[in-house]
């Protein structure tokens, strides 16, 4: 018998055998052991719990309200639970036995019974106690202030994403880890819950702190949605900012009757582009200044309202005969405007623009920003530029031409507007702060504060286009426009339809509040004077009363009326020499003749009169209040006389705009207390 | 029956009943785990089922040892008779499942007569090898009668198809012949005749048997079809690690990724729940169950006895080799079934009743 030998090759066959289990197991295991739970894990994503949006008191916008979704492992729950506690079941979840029958007969291993219910109602659903029956925590979001600031809040969608506005800009942020359950499934794909159920803790979404108050843009929704009904404009936008930081206080589109539009969707203020009209020529001339193709007393021939100039016919609403840069803003004449953009012309006229970020993103933090559409000013015709003096022609965002009105007004630094102050994660630790940013100087402090003055004529003059726009204890600089609306379908101008605005700041001599309204497709008149200026008075008013500005207590200190030689008077001595009617004549000043310093800082004056060989005797500090000789005259002269004086409206020459003075700023938080305390 | 012998109770191999039902344990406790939280409250019906076998399987395993081995050398071939038969009615009126017709429906539960057939082939190639082989061992001339008794249950089994089974029936009809004395130089040649016969082999196979040969050779060539049950099977003992997932833990077989996990692959649903510590302790057991039976064959008072502890004992071996062999991809998937373990009524009680005429050769061994 050979069973020794059986006994042999049996143990040796055996040995094998366990070897290679060894190898399955030790060497191979850790890698087999990946892949099976590979193949029985799956990973079932609830919604993320958003971060809450707040306006900057804190006030909410948006929230994410905790709902209960309720499940069932229908096999447990039949093998636990008996007829009745099934009918309490179905009560408590507003179903019919039949119904909840329904759902747990699917064969499914796991069922939803109901999807976001709310707690209260969900604890009723737990006190029945019964196995097989469980309850996750989902989120949905909703907006406790429904439609207010919805076109910066924006949207987001059911399953937490965000669709629009901040919810889609900061939907990093905002949207949070997703809640993650984590269940083994067979090999047919049906999940097993009854397997260990891991609910992986998920980080919510971060607090969103906007630029937003609340107040102003109720006010601001409520004015211009008041002002698109009455005037049958088929949409409004308002925008209200902080001139010196870029924070949006206030940002509303309104639809008129029978509009189609989606507010939460869509935002015309940053998404769509309009050809600007009039509120062009405060840039103009701002730019025509910075670069010293005029000065402020330069007179220009108004062509009395009608002017044919390559081959067409400019109009002015009324005759104007000789006006200086002040008089053709005040009354908005195209013709003047048309003269002073040829004489800039194409290169620099492109550029000023382009410095006051016209035609670029503005870099607001709101998604779908249009960028305006400018042409390469080297192929504008010469009409082009005529017709680019007075706003037709180019297409800007309702955003750029506030925040190039908010560096007018803050002494000429163009500000990167933005609507989120700061993020704070779920254990309140900042994430995120955004702090004022200057893009660039658009326009000399000078410049700016020349323009602030002109801008306050329109508003105040006896001629002005926008003596609506007043407000009460407050000096208000601004500017109409009324444009024609481009037909995208012949891409010429439609007849009668024109968009309305008129942008502003307040208080003229310490801008707190930038605000342009604009009305799109009302009928003909004086609309942006007629329609806008109003809603930016209505705002305005409530606005400062809301920031507690106080009115100032003393008229200014200086009289604008001896800075400048149109100033409120009817008949302006043309201070200038004529200038000739042919476009080729109107030559800027340059060369020889006394440069105007007019409101230019102490630095600025001294670099000009280095630039043209000029020697200064200066008297005082601040800004250029008066020279000797006045500019354009004798060229011959060497030395130039000029007094300085502090300037009250606080534009300084910094990099980053300032504020009033600290000594100013006290005294207005005396007033406003003061003013509390009367209340 | 032969007088019963009351002497016989004092040497009653505890050793081989204790072994044999620890193993049927495991294989209840496998069963559970795989139908654990099936639609089913309770215990699962196949629990138990697999119940009422180990009972009934226990019970004839005590009856086999009762009665004297040495009758069943008159019973040999009628009982091999019955085998072949049953044989022959599957073929002619099986229940088929899956493919193959296998069964044999007796309203109660199904007879897999393949599992009969092992236990007639062993008694009847031991009837047959007996007598004292020749000096030299035993030659071609008297390999011809039991060659024709292997082919034709071989080939019966092969038409169900049922190629594991065919091939236990070879290899243990080898393993008797040569430990009952071939004739060396005949293995050597018989050996060599097997290898040539390779291609012949192949050109026979059924599709599905080529496929797992070529699925075996590389799994990866078909992860899905039939390279499928050798990588889950893998997945499974792998991921169960040194200690295993635990019982009723394991994903693999109980979410359905392992094929057969209650029968052919109930080795990897073990091993997945216990770990490599668990396997080891199982292929203890066996290996404590194998020694048992070479020391009953080593210490058996006659030939005919000592050739039937090998023949079931041998069974035993080559089952669980094969199987475990199978789970680990070291050979191709034949359906094996890991004996006293897998789930099935007919393998089972075939196996507890070879156990129990292992313990009837090791009780008699004192009488004379």
């Amino acid at each position: 018998m050979r069973i020794g030998v059986l006994t042999v090759a049996l143990a040796t066959l055996f040995a094998v055998a366990a070897a290679r289990l060894a190898i399955v197991v030790l060497v191979d295991g850790p890698r087999l052991a990946g892949i099976a739970r590979s193949e029985h894990t799956a990973v079932m994503t609830l919604a993320p719990v958003r971060g809450p949006i707040v306006d900057r008191n804190g006030a909410p916008l948006a929230l994410s309200a905790e709902t209960r979704s309720i499940y069932a492992r229908p096999r447990r729950l039949m093998r636990h639970s008996t007829a009745a506690d099934r009918a309490r079941l179905a009560a408590a979840l507003g179903l019919t036995d039949a119904e909840l029958e329904a759902r747990l007969d699917r064969g499914e291993p796991f069922v939803w019974l109901a999807r976001h219910l709310p707690p209260a109602r969900a604890r009723v659903v737990a006190g029945l106690g019964l196995d097989g029956v469980g309850a996750i925590s989902e989120y949905k979001r909703y907006y406790p202030e429904s439609n207010l600031a919805a076109a910066v809040t924006g949207l987001a969608g059911m399953d937490g994403q965000g669709l629009s506005g901040v919810e889609l800009q900061y939907d990093r942020l905002v949207r949070g880890q997703p809640v993650e359950l984590e269940f083994y499934h067979d090999a047919l794909g049906h999940p097993i819950l009854d397997s260990p159920l891991a609910l992986r803790a998920a980080e919510p979404g971060a607090r969103l702190e906007l630029t937003i108050d609340s107040s102003i843009q109720a006010t601001a929704e409520h004015y211009l949605a008041a002002e698109v009904a009455k005037s049958g404009a088929r949409r409004g936008t308002a925008i209200v900012l902080d001139p010196f930081t870029g924070e949006i206080l206030a940002l509303a589109n309104a639809a008129g009757a029978g509009v189609k539009g989606d507010e939460r969707l869509h935002d015309t203020a940053v998404q769509d582009a309009f050809e600007p009209g009039s509120t062009m020529k405060g840039l103009l001339g701002s730019i025509a200044l910075a670069d010293h193709v005029i000065g402020p007393s330069r007179m220009i021939y108004c062509e009395d309202g009608q002017w044919r100039f390559a081959g067409r016919l400019i109009h002015d609403d009324d005759r104007n005969g000789w006006m200086n840069l002040g008089g053709i803003i005040e009354v908005s004449s195209n013709i003047g405007a048309a003269k002073i953009a040829l004489a800039l012309g194409a290169r620099r006229f492109g550029a000023g623009m382009a410095a006051f970020g016209l035609g670029q993103r503005t870099g607001i933090d709101l998604p779908g920003e249009a960028a305006g559409i400018i042409r390469p000013p080297s192929q504008w015709k010469p009409i082009e530029l005529a017709d680019h003096g007075f706003g037709q022609g180019v297409a800007v965002t309702p955003i750029q031409l506030a925040v190039a009105y908010a560096a007018i007004a803050n002494g000429g630094m163009l500000m990167r507007p933005y609507v989120v102050k700061a993020a704070y994660d779920s254990a309140g630790d900042e994430i995120l702060s955004h702090q004022p940013q200057a893009v660039r100087r658009a326009i000399p402090p000078a410049v700016a504060h020349q323009m602030n003055l002109l801008l306050r004529n329109v508003v105040s003059g006896k001629d002005g286009t926008a003596r609506l726009a007043q407000v009460a204890d407050f000096t208000v600089a601004g500017k109409t426009g009324t444009a024609q609306m481009v037909n995208p379908a012949t891409g010429g101008y439609y007849q009668g339809r024109l968009v309305a605005s008129f942008v502003g700041f307040v208080p003229a001599d310490d801008p707190r509040l930038v605000i342009l309204v604009v009305l799109y497709d009302v009928a003909h008149g004086h609309f942006g004077g007629l329609y806008a200026a109003p809603v930016f008075s209505e705002i305005a008013a409530t606005a400062l009363d809301r920031l507690g500005v106080a009115p100032p207590q003393a008229p200014p200190s200086y009289d604008t009326a001896s800075l400048l030689p149109f100033g409120a008077d009817d008949a302006p001595a043309p201070v200038a020499a004529p200038v000739a009617d042919s476009p080729a004549e109107l030559v800027p000043e340059q060369g020889g003749g006394i440069p105007d310093f007019l409101g230019a800082s102490m630095r600025d004056a001294l670099a000009l009169a280095r630039a043209r060989g000029l020697t200064l005797e200066i008297e005082g500090h601040g800004y250029v209040v008066a020279q000797s000789p006045v500019p354009g005259r004798n060229s011959a002269v060497a030395s130039v006389r000029l007094t300085l004086a502090d300037d009250p409206a606080g534009v300084a020459g910094a990099d980053l705009p300032q504020r009033a003075h600290p000594a100013r700023r006290a005294n207005r938080f005396v007033s406003r207390f003061a003013r509390r305390m009367r209340r | 029956m032969p007088t019963f012998d009351r002497r016989l109770l004092y040497h009653f191999d505890w050793t081989v009943f204790s072994l044999a039902l620890a193993l049927c344990g495991v294989g209840v406790l496998s069963v559970v785990s795989a139908t654990w939280g099936g639609r089913h409250q309770g215990l699962d019906p196949l629990v138990v089922r697999q119940l009422v076998w180990v009972g009934a399987g226990a019970a004839l395993m005590i009856g086999a040892a009762l009665i004297d081995y040495r009758v069943l050398a008159s019973y040999a071939y009628p009982f091999y008779g019955v085998a072949v038969a049953s044989l022959i009615v599957v073929a002619v009126a099986g229940h088929s499942t899956g493919g193959s017709r296998r069964w044999i429906n007796l309203g109660v539960f199904n007879l897999e007569p393949s599992e009969i057939a092992k236990l007639a082939v062993v008694l009847v190639m031991v009837r047959y090898l007996r007598e004292d082989p020749p000096k030299g061992g035993w030659g071609l001339k008297h390999l011809a009668i039991p060659a024709l008794m292997l082919a034709v249950p071989v080939a019966l089994v092969l038409k169900q198809p049922d190629l594991g089974t065919g091939l236990i029936l070879i290899l243990i009809t080898a393993t008797l012949i040569f430990v009952g004395g071939l004739n060396w130089r005949l293995m050597a040649a018989l050996g060599l005749a097997a290898v040539l016969a390779a291609p012949a082999a192949w050109h026979y196979m059924k599709p599905y048997q080529r496929e797992r040969l070529v699925s075996f050779i590389n799994p990866q060539s078909d992860p899905l079809g039939s390279g499928y049950h050798i990588i889950q099977s893998e997945i499974a003992i792998g991921s169960g690690g040194k200690w295993g997932k635990g019982f009723l833990k394991g994903t693999q077989a109980r979410l359905n990724f392992l094929p057969e996990q209650t029968t052919d692959f109930i080795f990897a649903a073990y091993a997945e729940e216990f770990g490599y510590v668990g396997t080891m302790t199982l292929l203890g057991l066996y290996a404590a169950l194998i020694a048992r039976g070479i020391w009953i064959a080593r210490h058996s008072r006659d030939r005919f006895g000592a050739l039937l502890a090998v023949g079931f004992t041998g069974i035993v071996f080559w089952q669980v080799a094969i199987n475990v062999g199978m789970a680990t991809g070291m050979l191709p998937v034949v359906g094996i079934t890991l004996p006293l373990v897998s789930y099935g009524g007919s393998s089972l009680i075939a196996m507890m009743i070879g156990m129990g005429v292992m313990i009837s050769v090791n009780m008699r061994r004192y009488l004379f």
